[in-house]
């Protein structure tokens, strides 16, 4: 078989491999199956950029991380096979070309020669190391594999999924999905142009491994004395490495297309072939990678003073459960989004500017979208760099061994008491407390009597358990209308109560349920036959007269929140039946959990240490 | 061979030069144009909307059948039979309610080649410890008797108000379900079909809120029998979540607009619905913070019965009352939805209901048996 049938078949599985992985991350329950969740971040633990950089940024190599040690084994014996035997997205462009590519062989050649512009990926690599040494971790825009990760669960499964929701369900909805979505048909697109466009020009992972590959032992030789400069090795040539002349070693995809094209047998993988055949170093002039350099430093400042993630920060950026504290999460964060994949009730969504530029499709929660789950910690199981944290149920829910620690808040409720039903329109409702998961309910509620509109009438007439009234008259008038109400209208039931409240001409006052009605008369007890107390219901102190006040009033629930007991996890607002942009009851970072030990972070607005106080 | 072809690529073929049209060509490309106009005519004749108002048509609404006709009713025969036991005797509690119905227990309810709907309370992903969902052993007992009773298909379906997978799989209903050869039905808006709950506009001024709305249709669809099986607990709004609030987790839609008139809704509710069979589950009892709770303190096995009971019923109004007092230990008459439901459907000469247990008490039509 020839080697390059070998690539594709390997390239073929890979591809497989990982969207087999990206598909069973949408299972949610994956600390049920560890064999899965070790699986499902084994592309995004082997891509040593992602470690190298969170390591300049956090000083340590989390957990699975380490298996990138993995894939430096054979780039410093091959070169950079990974980018055209392992990379999906690299296989995804070459995919692409080959489908839609319509160049005839001259124009191939041409096209597959080594330009200066490719040498860009090592002034990104360099401006995005230096960044995050600095704290603000940026390689995930542009790693091929957070890419993808990303591109897929933010645009393409949602997509597929959207035909097919009676066998799947409903896809779900990613705001701003076709931003990400488009940069992904954008730079497959771009293959039309320059082939493998993204891997050549923009691709930091690959100008990582353009660097190491300086050291690689083997690599593409050509042989002089057989060569004619035909130049044929370059139509097919992937990484535009020029092997017809001086070997870019950092350039060489290791796809074999040249072996297999040279007519003359001129070209073989050699062990440690000649020096002076190779040119082994990145094509970078000195002063435009420092100036690269230059730029990832100001980056830095120009994002970081911009204030989004210290003290102009947005409450409305709450993380999910388990997270670092912010300033750590944009150390570790790199947006390949698999956490937003595995959510299981859409909460999770890649962040627009709300967490600043240097937050730029992170994950942040929307409650208006799902709601955080009691007892689902997924999101940090599938974390591959630790910005959220394998947290267990217990340690979530501050059970069990944790229970001195409690509950992670994400974030507090707070009422809008401008649109909250009860609080604004009289209008019995609190469904949040009802949904609210806590126990005690951190959603809990008063009754409060208010005024019904036009419910300020005068006593007409009065028994010791019934009330005749007339309507409240207009100026200069002595005495209202007979009133007119309609049947049943404040009749109430067992969870809204209607009042009547009487004011006496000496300013006391006594207040009564309604236990019924007709046009112009309450009842508020059925009278003992017997004349003792009533059979039910209550009776007048003192019999009101005539002309004396008597209002009518609604008793209902009205929620309030013991922030204390509220752990930010948005199921109130999700249930709000206040739709609008702003629900009656939405939740915002403050007094977020992971906050709280970083008392000199301006994140850190302890409702708890308010509370104390 | 490009000296040849002149402008290649850059205006449509047209016939070579000096070549007349043919007879043929003309009558295919006349015949072709003729077609295609054609085509479109009938296509616009066929979408016309003069008026102007397809827009403002919604589909056309679908009516529930009723689920008790088919079974015909006793007039003599027991209405409510509560099973006292314990929590390890579950199956036991259930064929005993069930016998107290009848002699034939759930063979008098559910025949040969019946497709069974069981809706039980899924609506939290709570553990069934906690009691916010239907014991799974209830459900699993409920089940094996009707495999029993010959239905060739049952279905288990509710759309919980926290995530449906996660849902099934924590209350443990899932795990019962395919322990029993049931199948789950997990609900997506895809599967909502708008039901008319009755006809024309709900009356606000009789307490009616229920129009026409969507309801999760699919397990529905195919169903020739429908139980209930609804957990008895706290309710923080309408007071007690039992056999008749159950039926809300059929709903679709933003049914979190209902809580502003709950009473009105859960007793339209048991309007709508007209199941074969109702059973509640006694076993634990949310007595307070209903109906999430989330403690075990908030939690009484068999309420203030004291001991786990499973309770069949074929009147949900009637079985409501009866748990409302002997599992929550509160007044029926008191509670607003019996009442209202009584208003709305009370009198209905076909649904012979009760608008409390009591009555059926004096009419020796209350069971109560204990399992050992």
């Amino acid at each position: 078989m020839r080697i390059t049938t070998v690539r594709i078949l390997v390239q073929a599985v890979v591809m497989a491999l990982f969207m087999t992985f990206v598909f069973v991350t949408t299972f949610s329950h994956l600390e049920d199956v560890p064999a899965l969740a070790f699986w499902v971040s084994k592309f995004l633990e082997i891509d040593p950029l992602v470690s190298i950089a969170t390591a300049l940024a956090t000083h340590t190599v989390y957990q699975g991380l380490i298996w990138s040690l993995l894939l430096l084994i054979p780039t410093l014996l091959l070169g950079r096979f990974f980018c055209n035997w392992i990379c999906p997205f690299g296989t995804l462009h070459q995919f692409t070309g080959w489908l839609l590519g319509r160049r005839t062989a001259r124009e191939r050649i041409e096209a597959n020669r080594y330009r200066r512009r490719y040498a860009v990926k090592y002034c990104i690599l360099a401006a995005m190391l230096v960044a995050a040494a600095f704290g603000s971790l940026q390689v995930g825009l542009l790693d091929p594999i957070c890419l993808l990760h990303r591109s897929l669960t933010a645009s393409v499964l949602g997509a597929l999924n959207a035909p097919l929701a009676a066998v799947f369900g409903d896809p779900k909805i990613h705001q701003l999905s076709w931003v990400v979505g488009g940069l992904l048909v954008l730079l497959v697109g771009l293959n039309l142009a320059v082939p493998r466009f993204f891997c050549r020009v923009l691709c930091p992972l690959g100008a990582t491994l353009g660097v190491l590959s300086r050291w690689a032992l083997w690599r593409i030789e050509r042989d002089p004395a057989r060569c004619t400069d035909c130049d044929l090795c370059l139509q097919n040539c992937e990484g535009a490495c020029d092997p017809h002349t001086q070997l870019r070693k950092s350039e060489c995809f290791v796809c074999f297309n040249c072996i297999e094209d040279c007519p003359h047998d001129a070209l073989r993988f050699a062990f440690l072939p000649p020096r002076h055949h190779e040119i082994a170093w990145p094509d970078v002039p000195g002063r435009r990678a420092a100036l690269a350099a230059f730029g990832g430093l100001l980056f830095f400042p120009f994002t970081r003073l911009s204030g989004r993630s210290t003290r102009d920060f947005s409450t409305a950026v709450i993380r999910p459960p388990g997270s670092v504290e912010e300033l750590e999460f944009l150390e570790r964060c790199i947006k390949c989004d698999q956490c937003i994949r595995v959510c299981p009730t859409n909460v999770l969504q890649p962040a627009m500017l709300e967490a600043g530029l240097e937050g730029l499709w992170t994950p942040v929660m929307n409650f208006r979208m799902g709601f955080c789950q009691l007892n689902c910690t997924a999101c940090g199981q599938v974390c591959p760099t630790g910005a959220i944290q394998r947290i267990t149920v217990a340690r979530k829910l501050g059970v069990g061994p944790h229970a001195a620690d409690g509950p992670v808040k994400l974030g507090t409720a707070h009422f809008d008491h401008g649109r909250c039903l009860p609080w604004s329109k009289n209008i019995p409702c609190v469904v949040c407390e009802e949904v609210c998961p806590t126990s005690p309910k951190a959603i809990h509620c008063e009754y409060r009597q208010m005024p019904v509109r036009d419910g300020k009438k005068l006593v007409a007439s009065a028994t010791a358990t019934t009330v005749t009234l007339a309507e409240y008259p207009p100026p200069g008038q002595a005495f209202g209308e007979p009133c007119d109400m309609r049947r049943g209208q404040y009749r109430g039931d067992q969870t809204t109560r209607y009042y009547v409240r009487v004011v006496h001409r000496d300013g006391t006052s006594e207040t009564h349920r309604v236990l019924d009605h007709d046009a112009d008369t309450l009842l508020i007890g059925e009278p003992d036959p017997a004349g003792g107390e009533p059979l039910t219901g209550s009776r007048f102190s003192r019999v009101p007269a005539r002309g004396e006040i008597a209002e009518i009033h609604l008793e209902f629930k009205v929620p309030k929140i013991d922030t204390g007991l509220c752990i930010g996890c948005g199921l109130c607002e999700l249930e709000c039946p206040v739709v609008g942009d702003r629900r009656a009851v939405y939740v915002t970072a403050e007094g977020e959990t992971r906050s709280e030990q970083y008392l000199q972070r301006d994140r850190n607005r302890s409702l708890r240490l308010m509370k104390g106080a | 061979m490009s000296a040849e072809r002149p402008c290649c690529g850059s205006a449509p073929s047209a016939p070579p030069a000096g070549r007349a049209w043919s007879r043929r060509d003309l009558l295919l490309r006349g015949g072709g144009t003729v077609a295609l106009a054609g085509a479109a005519a009938a296509a616009g004749w066929k979408l016309y909307d003069p008026r102007g108002d397809a827009g403002l048509q919604p589909p056309e609404p679908i009516r529930l059948p009723d689920y008790f006709r088919p079974v015909g009713f006793e007039p003599g025969a027991p209405r409510i039979s509560a099973a006292y036991g314990s929590l390890d005797r579950i199956e036991p509690m259930v064929r005993a309610a069930l016998a107290g119905l009848n002699p034939a227990g759930m063979g008098r309810f559910v025949g040969r080649g019946d497709v069974v709907l069981l809706k039980p309370n899924v609506g939290f992903d709570r553990g069934p410890e906690l009691g916010a969902t239907t014991n799974p052993q209830v459900v699993r007992a409920v089940i094996r008797l009707c495999r029993e009773a010959g239905a060739s298909r049952i279905i288990v379906a509710d759309n919980p108000i926290e995530n449906p997978p996660a849902c099934f799989a924590k209350s443990g209903i899932r795990a019962a379900a395919e322990a029993e050869g049931a199948e789950v039905v997990i609900h997506s808006t895809a599967h909502d079909a708008p039901v008319a709950v009755r006809p024309g506009r709900p009356d606000a001024a009789r307490r009616e809120a229920l129009g026409t709305w969507p309801i999760f249709w699919k397990p529905l669809s195919r169903a020739t029998r429908v139980i209930g099986i609804a957990p008895v607990k706290d309710h923080n709004l309408c007071h007690a979540s039992m056999s008749m609030k159950n039926w809300y987790g059929l709903l679709g839609g933003r049914r979190n607009q209902f809580h502003q008139a709950i009473h009105d809704i859960v007793s339209d509710l048991g309007f709508m619905m007209r199941p074969t069979l109702v059973v509640a589950d006694g076993t634990r009892v949310m007595m307070r913070n209903g109906p999430t709770g989330g403690r075990l303190d908030d939690i009484r096995p068999g309420g203030v019965a004291g001991r786990p009971v499973v309770v069949a019923s074929v009147d949900q109004l009637a079985c409501d009352s009866w748990c409302y007092q002997h599992l929550l230990g509160r007044d029926p008459a008191a509670l607003s939805y019996l009442e209202l439901a009584w208003e709305k459907f009370g009198a209905d000469p076909a649904r012979l209901t009760a608008r409390h247990w009591q009555e059926y008490r004096l009419q020796g039509k209350v069971v109560e048996t204990g399992v050992v």
